[in-house]
């Protein structure tokens, strides 16, 4: 089956997921190596604690590295007889894990990029952000949310971060932030309440991270990056195939990934429309990307769907659309 | 079952690759892909995916049409180094394109992150309302995003507005109305050798000609790709060169189309020449047309089977993969790998593109051609230039303040509030700028505004509503005069085909908002014939969402001139502006003296709105229905009616042909019973057909007459009346029409 493959951002590791990567993977050995020589608490050792930790599991310094570690063994076990990846793409930290799938990296270098970058968040979280719905209950567009979101992007300091399907996260300075959660109409779904502060996040893909992203090229610049093996599909929608140019993806990654938008949905909707994968293959932590996935093929009417509930009935039919590793139906259709 | 040419030449280049020996393979992607060129391997390699994307999606539009499933199999094998043209532009110079362009558009859209070119030309072909530029009303090369307008034409209809956009890139202030188009950017258009015969090419490029001559800028780049046939007809051996390679204006390149190589460098050269001397160019690609000119075309009935071989032994995609194998750069496997590859994807995109919606219904279909929000409409309308504006161009003393005038001094008046109101618009034509028209509407505006926003042209009313095309794709609400309505027959494609069409085949994405100023109808008393008096607008009429404005008095003229710029700035509609010549100098109605058609001009007017007829006066016996100059006919005969005769006639003014006031019509109609239509047009195709079937389909169930025109050109002199309605015909008709003729 050809698929294609979107790798979870760096908040996907949580408390549900502690003890998964417990298994002795080869791939977490090696990372957990990684971490030792570096003097940091090994995944095998983080991901073994008995409780979840806010200070310790969600700091950027050590959720970066564990939903790596924990996307990059659920690749490891794809079996190739059963899923052809076709493309690659990733959500915001996940385009690093994209990276390495699609062989523009290796393991380790992809775990280096990884980690300084989540190095840099440590004791220096720049603004915040905040999601905000822009979907109604059946998942299709809520025009009234979307111009809230854009009327309030155009505020100095507040950036549209992640456009994340049906899910705007917006990145902003301190100030920001509260203008914001002031000015952004309170929305409900399910047990949820938006204007929605994340924890502990910077205002990623912001310009207000222009200043990481040139410590980023100083620290990262010589990262021996590679034309991908299986085509990679970037945070604003470009593809990168076999003959790309090794240093126009550094120069991406380093530079527009982390200061511009990340463009989930133009990414996604540019995975599909160039390669039609017959499923998509969600590897964990968790399947966080599910509902923006659905979403944005909603919003393409992508096979068809043209609501929430068109998507649920083609997940519980014979050819589900989505495959996510964390379900172990789901997973079984892609692992050996 | 043989092989149609299609799988020939597809498994042909499988075949023909595997049977080159490998070479050791080169790894230094960034060098030269062969000695002596600045094309590097990279560039080759993405060179080469856009081609073989382009050859997929033919391939598909085939196979898709077996199934019912595709509309559209006019293909672009053969043409495919032209992704060699886009490779050496950039996506914000303005690309009009030819149906023939699908490497380019797949080149240019590798320029622009997140597009997704297979998919939105596989939706197009099946006729999807989820394509996205013409949402399944056309299968075009388009896209905002690239600026790439769509084009429907299979001639070259496209080039006087590619020109036209061109002549208005370099303005002083322009990137104020089309900020996503850089300063340095050009236009390029591209048609085949057949096509480059056709009228408006030549004339499109005549005109850049002729601009670069008084070195006006006028940054455009023609691209003519010759494979050497028109369907099944030959061109002449050397004729392309022969007939725009020896230019003084025009600078021409050629270059080999199937040697990507060679079609990149001419490119380059040709790009950068425009781009640094603002001057036009000519691109002569050479290369073969492949599969024949479309799907249904069987080339067999026309070529032998060697001159058949003969063009697929010249297959562009494949040579560029020979080129990447033989120079090193990847083994045959590769390539074929990434063909295949591509295959596999068009053909899983073609599965998605044929589940996608269709248009389902008329009202579907007309929904973005004639968008018309009549509240901003009026609201743009009465929204002013400032006081302080009008009095730096007009002087100390204000247009209100001068008695009454007669219709050609207060639209003159009205074009240069308008020029103060909106910076974006300009006034061209011939004879418009230092004489002010042949009837002086535009007397003095030039030295008003400038020569640079009202201006002379050359003599082509081609070029002239293709400047105005261009201009409305930049952000400007063009003003064109044609200087006679028989002038405009020439040329009446331009708003039938390209114009009014945009907006249809674009959703509205892009515009091209103008309104066109045409001196019109008959009766003139100074100057006879048929080419100054043409009293047909049958043309006009027909088109969809094009708005015909025809008045017949000074005050009607200016409210309706400033709905037409309204209706421009608020919906980027095109309006064409009938002036009834005749009535341009007319100051009285019922006898010398009498001034009743002249008005006072004021800053502020009643609105108008698009469609709104008007009742000139009452009456119970019958209702006259005309508008321009057999409105003044009308009024006319009706004063005399009653007081010769008591009759009261009601006399109603369409005021607009298109659309035309139905519901008023059905309404004045019924309240009399009896309707005589008086049209000044041709009885044939002549507006009172329109009128007579509105009033039928409105169940107007009274007596009906009408008198028109005869079905003949205007002779000269006296003898002009003998075919024209005169108002001796209207007072027969009415008392006919009441019975009272014996």
């Amino acid at each position: 089956m050809k698929a294609l493959l979107v790798c979870p951002g760096r908040g996907s590791y949580q408390k549900a997921h502690l003890g998964m990567l417990q298994d002795a993977h080869p791939l977490i050995k090696t990372l957990d190596e990684f971490r030792e020589t570096h003097g940091r608490p090994t995944l095998t050792e983080l991901d073994a604690a008995e409780r979840f930790s806010g200070t310790r599991h969600v700091a950027g310094e050590n959720a970066s590295l564990l939903t790596f570690g924990a996307s990059a063994r659920d690749i490891a076990l794809i079996d190739s007889k059963k899923i052809e990846l076709v493309a690659i793409a990733g959500n915001s930290m996940g385009f690093y894990t994209a990276l390495y799938a699609a062989g523009c990296l290796s393991l380790l270098d992809a775990a280096h990029l990884v980690e300084t970058m989540g190095e840099f968040q440590k004791g220096n979280v720049i603004g915040g952000q905040i999601l905000y719905p822009m979907v109604n209950e059946n998942w299709t567009l809520d025009p009234e949310s979307l111009a809230a979101v854009a009327e309030v992007c155009q505020e100095p300091d507040i950036h549209l971060s992640i456009r994340l399907g049906g899910t705007a996260v917006i990145g902003a300075s301190k100030e920001g932030l509260r203008k914001c959660m002031e000015k952004l109409p309170k929305r409900k779904q399910g047990a949820r309440e938006f204007p929605l502060q994340l924890p502990m996040h910077s205002a990623f893909h912001t310009p207000l991270l222009a200043d990481t992203s040139t410590r980023a090229q100083e620290e990262l610049g010589t990262l021996p990056m590679t034309a991908p093996k299986i085509p990679l599909v970037a945070g604003n929608g470009q593809v990168f195939g076999q003959w790309a140019d090794p240093k126009a993806i550094l120069d991406y990654t380093l530079g527009a990934q982390v200061h511009d938008t990340y463009d989930f949905t133009k990414s996604i909707r540019a995975a599909l429309g160039d390669y039609a994968p017959e499923a998509i293959v969600l590897p964990g932590p968790g399947d966080t990307l599910g509902g923006p996935i659905a979403q944005i093929m909603i919003q393409l009417g992508w096979r068809g769907l043209r609501d929430k509930q068109d998507f649920l009935d083609a997940q519980s039919s014979e050819s589900p659309l989505l495959l996510s590793m964390a379900w172990p139906k789901q997973r079984k259709r892609v692992t050996v | 079952m043989a092989l149609s040419r299609a799988a020939i030449v597809d498994k042909a280049f499988t075949e023909r690759l595997l049977s080159i020996p490998s070479h050791p393979i080169r790894e230094d992607l960034d060098s030269p892909v062969r000695e002596g060129t600045t094309l590097t391997a990279r560039q080759t390699f993405a060179l080469f995916e856009s081609q073989a994307s382009s050859r997929h999606l033919d391939l598909a539009a085939r196979e898709l049409k077996v199934d019912g499933q595709s509309f559209y199999t006019i293909g672009s094998s053969g043409h495919e180094g032209n992704a060699a043209v886009a490779a050496a532009l950039r996506p914000t110079d303005m690309a009009f394109l030819h149906y023939r362009s699908g490497a380019f558009f797949m080149q240019r859209a590798r320029q622009v992150p997140g597009e997704t070119p297979l998919l939105d030309v596989l939706l197009g072909m099946v006729a999807s309302v989820d394509e996205p530029i013409a949402g399944g009303r056309h299968k075009v090369f388009g896209s905002k995003s690239l600026q790439i307008p769509p084009q429907t034409s299979t001639i070259a209809s496209h080039l006087p507005k590619a020109m036209g956009a061109a002549a208005m890139m370099d303005r002083h202030g322009r990137q104020a109305f089309s900020p996503e188009l850089p300063e340095d950017a050009i236009t390029v258009c591209t048609f085949g050798d057949a096509s480059s015969n056709h009228s408006t090419a030549t004339g499109a490029i005549n005109t850049a000609c002729w601009a670069a001559h008084q070195n006006l800028p006028i940054p455009v780049l023609f691209v003519c790709e010759d494979n050497g046939l028109g369907i099944s007809v030959h061109t002449p051996e050397g004729w392309v060169e022969s007939a725009y390679g020896n230019r003084d204006e025009l600078a021409y390149f050629s270059g080999d189309g199937l040697d990507i190589v060679d079609a990149y460098e001419a490119a380059v050269d040709a790009v950068e020449h425009v781009r640094s001397t603002r001057r036009p160019a000519f691109l002569h690609l050479k290369l073969v047309r492949l599969l024949g000119h479309a799907g249904s075309d069987v080339q067999q009935s026309y070529h032998n089977l060697e001159t058949i071989q003969n063009a697929e032994a010249l297959d562009p995609v494949f040579l560029t993969a020979k080129l990447l194998v033989e120079q090193g750069w990847a083994t045959p496997q590769q390539l074929i790998a990434a063909y295949e590859s591509l295959r596999s994807r068009v053909h899983a995109l073609g599965q998605e593109a044929v589940n996608r919606p269709k248009i389902l219904t008329a009202e579907e279909v007309i929904a973005p051609q004639a968008p018309l929000d009549e509240d901003a409409i009026e609201s743009e309308v009465s929204r002013l230039a400032s006081s302080d504006e009008r009095h730096e161009f007009w002087g100390e003393r204000l247009p209100e303040a001068d008695r009454p005038r007669h219709m050609a001094m207060q639209l003159n008046r009205a074009l240069g509030d308008l020029l103060v109101k909106y910076p974006e618009s300009l006034i061209f034509g011939e004879d418009v700028a230092k004489k002010g028209g042949v009837y002086h509407v535009t007397a003095e505006l030039s030295s008003r505004a400038g020569i640079g926003r009202v201006f002379n042209t050359l003599l082509d009313e081609q070029s002239i509503l293709g400047l105005a095309i261009g201009a409305g794709h930049l952000g400007y609400i063009p003003i064109p005069e044609i200087q006679y309505l028989a002038y405009l027959h020439n040329a009446e494609d331009q708003l039938r085909g390209e114009a009014a069409s945009l907006q249809f085949f674009s959703k509205g994405q892009f515009q091209n908002p103008m309104v066109v100023r045409i001196a019109s109808y008959a009766y003139q008393k100074g100057f006879g014939g048929h080419f100054h008096n043409d009293n047909s607008v049958a043309v006009l009429r027909d088109i969809p969402g094009l708005i015909i404005a025809s008045p017949a008095r000074a005050d009607d003229a200016v409210a309706m001139l400033r709905t037409c710029m309204a209706a421009a700035r608020v919906n980027g509609r095109v309006s064409a502006f009938l002036e009834p010549i005749a009535l341009y100098m007319t100051k009285d109605l019922h006898e010398s003296g009498d001034a009743l058609w002249r008005v006072p001009y004021e800053q502020t007017s009643p609105h108008v709105a698009i469609g709104e007829g008007k009742t000139w006066r009452d009456g119970s016996d019958l209702t006259i229905v005309s508008w321009a100059n057999g409105l003044w006919m009308s009024l006319r005969v009706a004063e005399r009616l009653k007081n010769d005769h008591g009759i009261q006639a009601k006399v109603f003014d369409l005021r607009w042909l298109n659309p035309l006031p139905a519901e008023q019509l059905v309404e004045v109609a019924k309240s009399t019973g009896k309707v005589l239509v008086v049209d000044e047009t041709r009885a044939t195709g002549g507006v009172s057909e329109g009128i007579f079937a509105t009033l039928i389909d409105g169940g107007f169930e009274g007596r009906m007459k009408r008198i028109a025109a005869w079905d003949s050109f205007i002779p000269l002199g006296e003898a002009a009346n003998r075919v024209l309605v005169q108002e001796a015909d209207i007072e027969a008709a009415v008392l006919q029409l009441l019975g009272k003729d014996s």
